[in-house]
This record gives structure tokens, C-alpha cells and sequence, in this order.
């Protein structure tokens, strides 16, 4: 589904990511990991269109993203979420959801003939239902600035499932989660999966990333070091020299 | 081909002050990220401080009345920032820019309260010399406006690069937070930085003054919308940039005088910004795509 | 009673003036433009009815577009110049448009005068309301149904999907073109919607002082535009028309007994405004 060809990321001097090669299947579970610095965030945002390849392929179901601007690439089915949050604080919880419904289903739904052939019900059952899995609906009408930091999490992640990818990129998502929240954002990640979701996750929370991910490349200094099995890259030890510094 | 020089000259010795103007404003910005609309009206407000030496002193010479708009200008300058920066949270991006327009129109209307809307005289030093070579005059009077604005600018760039609180400036203009972690007093050093840059428009309001002959409150828009201009051209926060950039705008509004008039002149200063923000957003000498 | 109506046009066109930066400030622009579409309406709409006998609507009409046309044009290059820098290229193109009218003349002889614009001078004899038998009291209805309709149309755009994602772009550009918004169709579409609403205005105003010049849509002017929103607050349309009333009617007209000290209250009231309410009359509160 995604596949990234030799992408390199620069800036000026510093490679942040370094002819990455990466193959993420559909419906996969892909983990990406790596000390602080190793290119993980540049990555997804290379991939998310925020900043654009130094070098190499970037290629979704096969269509070269190269030159498509980030809210095209989402219409297209790659959706992110960012490491610290960025909701629109000043909007409700509902008017975030909403503003992110940008599928080519929903803006074809939003086209004026549709609205008159009373198109419109089907998109509000489907936010509330998004605000039902998120666990949200109580708080529909709440500033997103108000919410608590594990409701906003949460927000965070509805919102970027209201625009129905394909692809769903997600950036340290459980970064300041207790355990007991850990768990139910894996639940949810797996249900995502169950509906046919291909998730790229970037962790450094080890319990979300052995426990929920199908295959895991390590990233250091912008290049993969390692690539396998959850078991595989648990045991290799270019991985610990990495994280650990030495033997 | 002589009127071309003369105007060139002329223009870009009185640039020298939209130069002064223009690090006011690239200074704030520089500093605290923000725009600053009050400061023409504090540099031509100071100015008419300068003329309040002769409410003391009649026979006042003329270098003690820049004197005396040097400090109107930085106590201007305080002002500006206490109403303005001190207490409403910098986080808000709409209010501080709103309050230094009402500080305009208020120190415009003051100017005009007190002056009852008449033009004043300025005193002028050297206005009766004149460099010649065959037809070519340099005007003693703009000579010195010149020198005097370079003077100011090696003074301003030597506080910046050579004194501690030149130091603390810069870190604060990089990194709010990092320096008030490392003990600098942020508050104080942004207050510095208006008074710094009230002095410098003080003096620049009196070298105007000098150069045309007299004060109006007229003038302060025409000054904020220039003074912007050659900040936006020099890049935002280039201080270098924006002495170019004053330079670059005298002598070009003197040539369009030149070949155009009067009345389209400005109009064609207004498309040579906009030539700026189409090909160069950054200005001349700021980061090629300009800064946020 | 006519010095009521009078003032009442003054609140109503200003409210447009107004209205037509709230919406371009909701996307997080900061525009000082808004009085050069609002000079472009006055002008074509003035023109239009002197010059070539038109009815008033169908001049507003073109005050209109012509605002618009010129206001997207200005929003595309906008795109390209960020925050305060937007601030300035406003201005200048405010001032442009200024100093364009102030070199602008186009007469036409009607009859034994001519009557158009002329540069310095202005454009005089505006007389579209006068000639038709308008009372003041009429105008003052005929300006207020055009505002009543800007507003309810803002209102309106503001508890839609499209309010919310301005609003969206103006928070956070990033987040939201990571969430599909396509930030030049939005800000683009804002800036142009500003400049047809700021055209009506201009219409408006043109025809119930019959007499502009450039020096109407100075700086000052532009400054106006922004304040109205600024200081009402930018959470819904009612809290500009409280900063023009309160402007206009309370401060200029109540206190008139001061005399000239009038603008300069005006000034320290800002100043007063946006330290104690930073967020604006209205603002802080979703609507």
C-alpha cells in the first residue's frame, strides 16, 4: 500500500533521513522506531506531503505522491496525527471532526444538488458514530481547548479518521499515556485494523509497539537498521546498540 | 544625466532617515516578533519634543533641539511599550498590533492638539552650505542628515554586536523562552529595545524635520507606510537589510519624482514593494521565502 | 430625526466595512485592504450611476464584483506573503489604490457640466438618491436591508462547515491542510467574499455622501476596517456591529460636547480596549 524507494530528507547539512527503503502492506500493523533524532517524525512528514523528499519515491497503492500538496494526499487516503497535538483548540469537539471530513465521498456529498436530495444525514451519523468509538460523544459541544490531555489524544485520532483514509499515520500516540490508556489505544487500533485500516506507527512506548505491530523497522541517524518481526527486533542486537549505546 | 545624479544623491542622503525608520520597526520585529504602527508617530512625535526646548531656552541652536527629540523619541518609545507590549499577553497576535494603532492615532492627535493642526518650523544645521562640483550640490543640511544617520547606525549595530545587553537582545530574539530560563530579564530587555529604537526615531524625526524645513502631523502616515515598506524590502529583521533597503527607497522616490511628478510618485514606490513581495519575499537581505 | 438617519447610514456602512475584515481575519489574515475594495465599490458604483444612468442595485451589483474580482486577485499573491509582512502588502496596496483614485480622472459632458472623477478633486455630484426623491429616512432603510443581509448571510457562513474550517485555517494551517482543507481555496474564497462585501459598502457610501475622494479611503480607513472586528471579537458578526455603534454613535457622535477631543479618546480607547479585553467585546466565547 505505501512503499517508500530510497527517500531522503535534507536539511542543508543534516540528513535527517538517509535513502530510506520501506514496503507497508495493506491492512498491516507497520511499527516504526528509534532513538530520539533517528528521522522518525521527518519521515511522516515526508510521507504527509509537509515537507517534500531531498531524494526518492514516495508511492501510495502504486501512484507517485511526488508534487501533490498534503490536503490532496489526503484526499487520497493518508491521514496523520501529530506528535503534540495540534487541534483546532478554539472549535468544538464536533466542529474538529468536521472540518476534517474531506474523503471524496463526503465533499462529493457536500456538492449542492446532494444537499437538496437530503444527502446530508449520512455524514452526521457517521460523525457520531466516529464520537461513540472515541468515546467522546459527551463532549460533543466542548471546546477542544477544554478537553483533558488523554480526551484530546483521542480527539486527535477521531479527527483524523473522520477523513476516512486508507493510510493512517499516527506519531507518538501514546507519548504521556498512562498503562491503563496504552490499552484501550491499542484496542482501538486493532478494531481500525479489523475494518481494514494499514496503520504506520511511529513509538517509542515499547508496550504499544510490540503488543499491537505486524513488522517494525528501526530507524538511527535517518537510516533502517533493522527490519522484522516484533520477536525478531526485540532479540537483534545492532537494535540495543542503538537504543542502549554499546554492549 | 545630471539630474539623474542630483536626484539619486539627494534621495539616497535623505533615505538615510527611512533607513532609521525602517530598523525601528525590522528591530521590534526582530525582537519580539511583532509590528510595531506607533513608531513614525513616535519618531515624528519626538521630534516635536525637540521643539519643546524652546519653551525654556529660546534661542536654543539646533543640535540642542535633536538633542531634545533624541529623548522625546525614547521616552515615546517607553511609552508605546508599556501601553502597548507590557501588559496584554504577547501570546494574543491581534490586540498589540490594535493597541499601537490607537497609540498612533492618539500621539497624532496629540501633536495636533497641541500644535493646534499648524506646521512647525525646524531648525536645520548647514542649510546655507552647499558642496559644489560644476552643477552638482550635495546640500550641506542633507550631508549631515546623512552622516549623522550612519553615526547612528554604527552606534545602534555596536550596542547589538559589542554589549551585554546587545547580547541579551539577540537571545531574546531567538529564544524568548531559553533566555528567560537563563536568567535575563525578557520584560526589561523588549522596554530597552523601544526605548533603543524611540532614541533612534527621534533623531530620525528631527533629521526630517531638518531636511524638509518643518513639522506636520501629516507626515506620520506617509513615514509608517515608507518606513514599512523598507522594512518589508530589507527583510524583516535584517538590520542591515533594512539600511539598504531606506537607501534604495530615497533614491528611487527621488528618481520617480524626477521622471513621473510628484503626485505619481509613490504609486510607483508602492509597485516597487510589490515587485519585492512577488520576486523576493524575503526582502534583500532576509531568508529567500520570507519569514512568518 | 435626519441627524439620526444620518448617523444610522454612517453605523450601517461601517458595519459592512467591518464585516467585510471579519470574515478575511477569521482565516488569519491580517488585512489593511479592506478600504481599497471599499474605495473600488465606490468608485465603479458611483460611475455607474452618474456616468452611465444606472439604477442604483445594479451598480451595487458591480460595486460587488468589482471588489471581489480585485480582492482575489490580491488573494493569490497574499498567499505568498506571511503574517506581518501580509500586514504591510496590504497597506501598500491599500495606499495603491488611494494614489491610483488621486491620479484617476474620467469625465463625461453631460449636458452643459462634466461630472465624473476628477484626481485631487474627487468624484462630486453623486446625486443618485437626490434625483430619485430618496428621503434620508429611506436611505438609511435601503442601506440597513443591505446590511441585515450581510449579516445574516456571515452568520449563517459561521455555523456551517465553512465558518468552522476558516476558522480552522486561522488556528492552525498546518493541522488543517493535514486534515484535507485546501488552505488557498479557503483563504482565497474568504479574501474574495471580504472584497465583495466591502464593495457593497463602498456602493453604498459613494451615493449617501455623493461626494468621495482619495483621501476618504486613507490608512485611517484601513485601520478602521480591522478595528471593528479586532475590538468586537472575532466570535460572531454581532460583536462588529457593537464595536461600530459603539465607535461611532458613543464615541464620536456621545461625545461630541468635547469637541476635537474626540479622536484622540478614540485612540486611548483602543489602547484602554486592548489591554483591559484583549480578546474583543464579543470575543473569547464561541458563538
Amino acid at each position: 500500500m505505501l512503499e517508500l524507494r530510497g527517500v531522503s530528507r535534507h536539511f542543508g547539512g543534516v540528513k535527517a533521513v538517509e535513502r530510506l527503503d520501506l514496503n507497508v502492506a495493506e491492512g498491516e500493523i507497520f511499527g516504526l522506531i528509534g532513538p530520539n533524532g533517528s528521522g522518525k517524525s521527518t519521515t511522516v512528514n515526508v510521507i504527509a506531503g509537509l515537507f517534500e523528499a531531498s531524494g526518492g519515491q514516495i508511492l501510495f497503492k502504486g501512484r507517485n505522491l511526488d508534487g501533490l500538496p498534503t490536503h490532496r494526499r489526503l484526499q487520497l487516503g493518508i491521514a496523520r496525527t501529530f506528535q503534540n497535538i495540534r487541534l483546532f483548540g478554539q472549535l468544538t469537539v464536533w466542529q474538529n471532526l468536521w472540518v476534517a471530513q474531506n474523503a471524496p465521498e463526503d465533499r462529493a456529498r457536500r456538492g449542492f444538488l446532494s444537499r437538496w436530495l437530503g444527502g446530508r444525514g449520512g455524514a452526521r451519523a457517521e460523525m457520531a458514530g466516529l464520537l461513540e468509538f472515541s468515546g467522546l460523544a459527551h463532549k460533543r459541544d466542548e471546546l477542544a481547548a477544554n478537553l483533558a490531555f488523554g480526551e484530546q489524544r483521542r480527539l486527535e485520532l477521531a479527527r483524523a479518521l473522520a477523513a476516512k483514509p486508507k493510510l493512517l499515520l499516527l506519531d507518538e500516540p501514546a507519548a504521556g499515556m498512562n498503562s491503563e490508556e496504552i490499552g484501550q489505544l491499542r484496542d482501538r487500533i486493532l478494531k481500525l485494523r479489523a475494518q481494514g485500516m494499514t496503520v504506520l506507527l511511529i513509538e517509542h512506548v515499547m508496550e504499544l509497539v510490540m503488543g499491537v505491530t505486524d513488522r517494525i523497522a528501526v530507524l538511527n541517524f535517518g537510516q533502517k537498521i533493522a527490519e522484522g518481526t516484533p520477536r525478531e527486533i526485540q532479540n537483534d542486537p545492532g537494535v540495543r546498540k542503538a537504543y542502549l549505546g554499546g554492549a | 544625466m545630471l539630474d539623474f545624479l542630483q536626484a539619486v544623491s539627494d534621495g539616497v542622503l535623505f533615505g538615510t532617515t527611512y533607513a532609521l525608520i525602517g530598523i525601528g520597526f525590522t528591530l521590534v520585529f526582530g525582537v519580539m516578533h511583532k509590528l510595531n504602527l506607533a513608531y513614525a508617530a513616535t519618531s515624528i512625535g519626538g521630534a516635536y519634543a525637540g521643539l519643546l526646548i524652546f519653551q525654556v531656552w529660546a534661542g536654543a541652536p539646533a543640535w540642542a533641539v535633536f538633542f531634545c527629540a533624541f529623548l522625546g523619541g525614547g521616552v515615546l518609545g517607553w511609552v508605546v511599550y508599556v501601553t502597548c507590549f507590557h501588559f496584554i499577553p504577547l501570546s494574543n497576535p491581534l490586540a498589540p498590533l490594535m493597541a499601537t494603532v490607537g497609540m498612533l492615532l492618539l500621539i497624532d492627535e496629540v501633536i495636533v492638539h497641541a500644535t493646534a493642526g499648524m506646521p512647525q518650523n525646524y531648525p536645520a544645521m548647514f542649510d546655507d552650505v552647499m558642496l559644489r562640483a560644476g552643477e552638482f550640490t550635495l546640500r550641506g543640511d542633507l550631508l549631515l542628515v546623512g552622516g549623522v544617520s550612519v553615526l547612528c547606525m554604527i552606534v545602534l549595530l555596536a550596542l547589538l554586536y559589542r554589549t551585554r545587553l546587545g547580547l541579551a537582545t539577540r537571545a531574546v530574539s531567538q529564544q524568548p523562552v531559553a533566555a528567560q530560563l537563563c536568567g535575563i530579564r525578557v520584560g526589561q530587555v523588549n522596554a530597552m529595545t523601544f526605548v533603543i529604537t524611540g532614541l533612534l526615531g527621534g533623531i530620525a524625526g528631527a533629521l526630517i524635520g531638518a531636511s524638509v524645513g518643518a513639522l506636520s502631523p501629516l507626515l506620520t502616515a506617509p513615514l509608517t507606510v515608507k518606513g514599512l515598506i523598507v522594512t518589508v524590502i530589507g527583510g524583516l529583521g535584517s538590520i542591515p537589510g533594512a539600511i539598504l533597503a531606506g537607501l534604495l527607497v530615497g533614491g528611487f522616490e527621488n528618481l520617480f519624482q524626477l521622471y513621473r511628478g510628484v503626485t505619481e510618485r509613490d504609486l510607483y514606490v508602492m509597485l516597487l514593494l510589490f515587485a519585492f513581495l512577488v520576486f523576493r519575499p524575503g526582502g534583500l537581505l532576509g531568508p529567500k521565502g520570507g519569514h512568518d | 430625526m435626519d441627524f439620526y438617519y444620518g448617523l444610522a447610514q454612517t453605523v450601517g456602512v461601517h458595519t459592512l466595512l467591518g464585516l467585510s475584515a471579519y470574515i478575511v481575519l477569521l482565516t488569519g489574515q491580517v488585512t489593511l485592504a479592506q478600504a481599497g475594495f471599499f474605495a473600488i465599490g465606490a468608485y465603479t458604483a458611483g460611475m455607474l450611476t452618474v456616468l452611465a444612468g444606472w439604477h442604483l442595485v445594479p451598480a451595487i451589483g458591480a460595486g460587488a464584483l468589482t471588489g471581489a474580482a480585485t480582492a482575489c486577485a490580491v488573494g493569490f499573491p497574499a498567499l505568498r506573503v506571511k503574517g506581518l509582512m501580509l500586514v504591510v502588502a496590504t497597506l501598500a496596496f491599500g495606499e495603491g489604490v488611494r494614489l491610483f483614485f488621486f491620479n484617476f480622472d474620467y469625465q463625461v459632458a453631460k449636458g452643459e457640466i462634466k461630472v465624473g472623477p476628477v484626481g485631487g478633486e474627487g468624484f462630486r455630484q453623486i446625486r443618485f438618491f437626490q434625483e430619485n426623491g430618496w428621503t434620508t429616512g429611506e436611505v438609511m432603510l435601503f442601506i440597513w436591508a443591505f446590511v441585515i443581509l450581510v449579516m445574516a448571510a456571515l452568520w449563517w457562513f459561521d455555523r456551517s462547515r465553512y465558518g468552522a474550517v476558516l476558522r480552522a485555517v486561522g488556528e492552525d494551517e498546518v493541522a488543517a491542510q493535514s486534515v484535507g482543507v485546501n488552505l488557498t481555496a479557503v483563504k482565497v474564497s474568504a479574501m474574495t467574499v471580504g472584497g465583495a462585501v466591502a464593495g457593497i459598502g463602498g456602493a453604498l457610501y459613494a451615493h449617501y455622501t455623493t461626494h468621495i475622494e482619495h483621501a476618504n479611503f486613507n490608512v485611517l480607513l484601513a485601520t478602521f476596517a480591522i478595528a471593528y472586528p479586532i475590538v468586537g471579537g472575532l466570535s460572531n458578526v454581532f460583536g462588529t456591529l457593537a464595536a461600530v455603534i459603539f465607535v461611532q454613535a458613543f464615541l464620536i457622535e456621545g461625545l461630541r460636547d468635547l469637541g476635537d477631543w474626540r479622536n484622540l479618546l478614540f485612540g486611548a480607547l483602543i489602547v484602554l480596549a486592548m489591554n483591559l479585553r484583549p480578546q474583543g467585546l464579543f470575543g473569547g466565547r464561541r458563538a
